[in-house]
């Protein structure tokens, strides 16, 4: 199985620490900080990004 | 002088490093898994709205787990490996 | 924290006072505060006073590796703990990594929740812990060191690095150290642990992920009836993390506040059942997001209030402070529970 992560700019380092501990290599999105709290409309960024990153892992 | 490491630790029994197999990106189902956290279903399944124009998205289903406080079930993350061969997560805010 | 945790004795280069103090902080071991320094006497010193407790520990999280009695005892030794105080930082500790108490989860959040620890029993007074005036403050050495070893080491074993694996957004003061012993010798009720089935001569520390301590004045009320009024209403509140993530919370209870609940004849239970009942949140007083995002995460409301726990098991009540009309309650982190473990001593004759 592979697994993709999005993640908030903010909680990158707490990701990138979490996958050095648990000795994982993960496929890590990260979108501006925050996505929760946004409107619909503010969203729409969000998911261009993590959408966007997503093809870049499928691409890879 | 000698002092003792107050980090010192072992790595704990059967922690090695996971491996993953090779994915079809196009076919392959796709569990988009929600922390319970404000947004992350909306961001998840709007990733799934555009992943419609690139491949196909009726094996693309979303779970959460019950507490954004809690790690998810052991039985839910079973169930999602057992059913699905790409996880996409939503982590933190 | 430091990455390279292989070695368990680090030879470092002959440091005067200031200097081991900029080389601590620069290792990052620090809560911010001077650290006494680990030495091998020292920390040999601390792991004889734990000769009663040689049962393995757990992995600590979030950084997952599985600590050593020596890399726990340089944690004591380092807060200014005394020997004798170790078998009850590792009472504590063990309790924390207890999976109920979802250490984890605890730490990466963004809530501000430290770990509350609570001790009964004998141990208390041998120890010197403060169970009465400013029992949450400064000024005792037991309190102060033992809850400051329980942090650092989540920090140095563990890897709570604020900012980067401590995700709080605001954090707390409790997260230097949250320590106080229940006041049993004033108190009307049965001690906490002999509520929990441990013996009265057992020494026993409860945990739970909590916030810092919350104030209930109230000096005008003089029945039962009149304080749970205001307990009730000062505990009910809209920005607890309980709201959605149901769990545990504490309230501590005054001694002139308890004399009076005992009065008029309210034991704990009753206690527990009244703020179960009364200590809700109207709907009127939460956000209609909120309300949704609640909903849609599968925490509805009941007729025209949202609880903050699930039933009065969830609610703990013990008795500390002197005098004064003052309470207190500790909102837990939500998903987490009250753990407690007995201090296990070594035989007569061994350790400090």
């Amino acid at each position: 199985m592979v697994g993709v992560v999005i993640a908030t700019e903010t909680f990158k380092p707490l990701v990138l620490a979490q996958a050095k501990a648990r000795k994982v290599d993960p496929h890590l999105i990260v979108v501006k900080h925050p996505v929760g709290g946004l409107n619909a409309e503010e969203l729409v960024e969000r998911i261009e990004a993590a959408f966007a990153g997503f093809q870049q892992e499928m691409n890879a | 002088m000698r002092i003792v490491n107050p980090g010192f630790g072992l790595t704990p029994a059967g922690a090695e490093q996971a491996t993953e197999g090779k994915v079809d990106w196009l076919n392959d189902p796709i569990v988009l898994f929600g922390n319970s956290k404000p947004n992350a279903r909306e961001l998840l399944e709007g990733v799934k709205a555009k992943l419609a124009g690139i491949r196909r998205t009726d094996n693309i289903d979303f779970v959460a787990k019950n507490s954004a406080s809690q790690g998810a079930p052991l039985e839910m993350i079973n169930d999602a490996a057992k059913k699905y061969r790409i996880a996409l997560l939503a982590l933190g805010d | 924290m430091s990455d390279s945790a292989d070695t368990e004795i680090l030879d470092i280069a002959d440091l005067d006072q200031e200097a081991w103090q900029d080389y601590a902080i620069e290792q990052g071991w620090s809560d911010g505060l001077p650290l006494v320094m680990p030495t091998e006497a020292s920390v040999a010193r601390m792991v004889a006073a734990a000769h009663g407790d040689n049962e393995g520990f757990a992995a600590i999280s979030p950084r997952q590796v599985v600590p050593t009695m020596a890399s726990l005892a340089a944690n004591a030794v380092m807060a200014g703990a005394k020997a004798a105080y170790f078998p009850t930082i590792l009472a504590g500790l063990r309790g924390i990594l207890d999976p109920s108490y979802n250490l984890h989860g605890s730490m990466a959040t963004t809530h501000s929740c430290a770990p509350m620890v609570m001790v009964n029993g004998p141990l208390r007074q041998a120890l010197d812990i403060n169970c009465s005036s400013n029992c949450f403050g400064q000024g005792w050495r037991a309190n102060a060191s033992i809850g400051r070893a329980i942090q650092l080491i989540l920090l140095n074993v563990g890897g709570g690095k604020p900012g980067v694996m401590d995700r709080s957004t605001q954090g707390s003061p409790a997260k230097y150290a949250f320590c106080f012993g229940e006041n049993e010798e004033e108190s009307p009720w049965l001690p906490f642990h002999v509520r929990r089935g441990f013996a009265p001569e057992d020494t026993v520390v409860t945990v739970m992920s909590g916030e810092a301590p919350h104030n209930i004045n109230d000096h005008g009320s003089t029945s039962a009836e009149g304080l749970m009024t205001t307990f009730a209403h000062t505990i009910a509140q809209p920005g607890a993390n309980t709201v959605y993530g149901k769990g545990p919370y504490m309230v501590v209870v005054g001694p002139e506040h308890a004399a009076t609940f005992h009065r008029d004849g309210w034991g704990v239970d009753k206690l527990r059942d009244e703020l179960w009942l009364r200590a809700r949140i109207p709907l009127k007083h939460i956000s209609e997001e909120n309300l949704a995002t609640y909903a849609a995460t599968g925490h509805h409301a009941t007729g025209d209030f949202l609880t903050i726990c699930r039933g009065p098991e969830d609610i703990h009540i013990s008795m500390a402070g002197g005098p004064g009309k003052h309470s207190a309650f500790i909102p837990s982190f939500g998903g987490t529970a009250v753990v407690s473990t007995r201090v296990k001593l070594p035989p007569a004759g061994i350790g400090a």
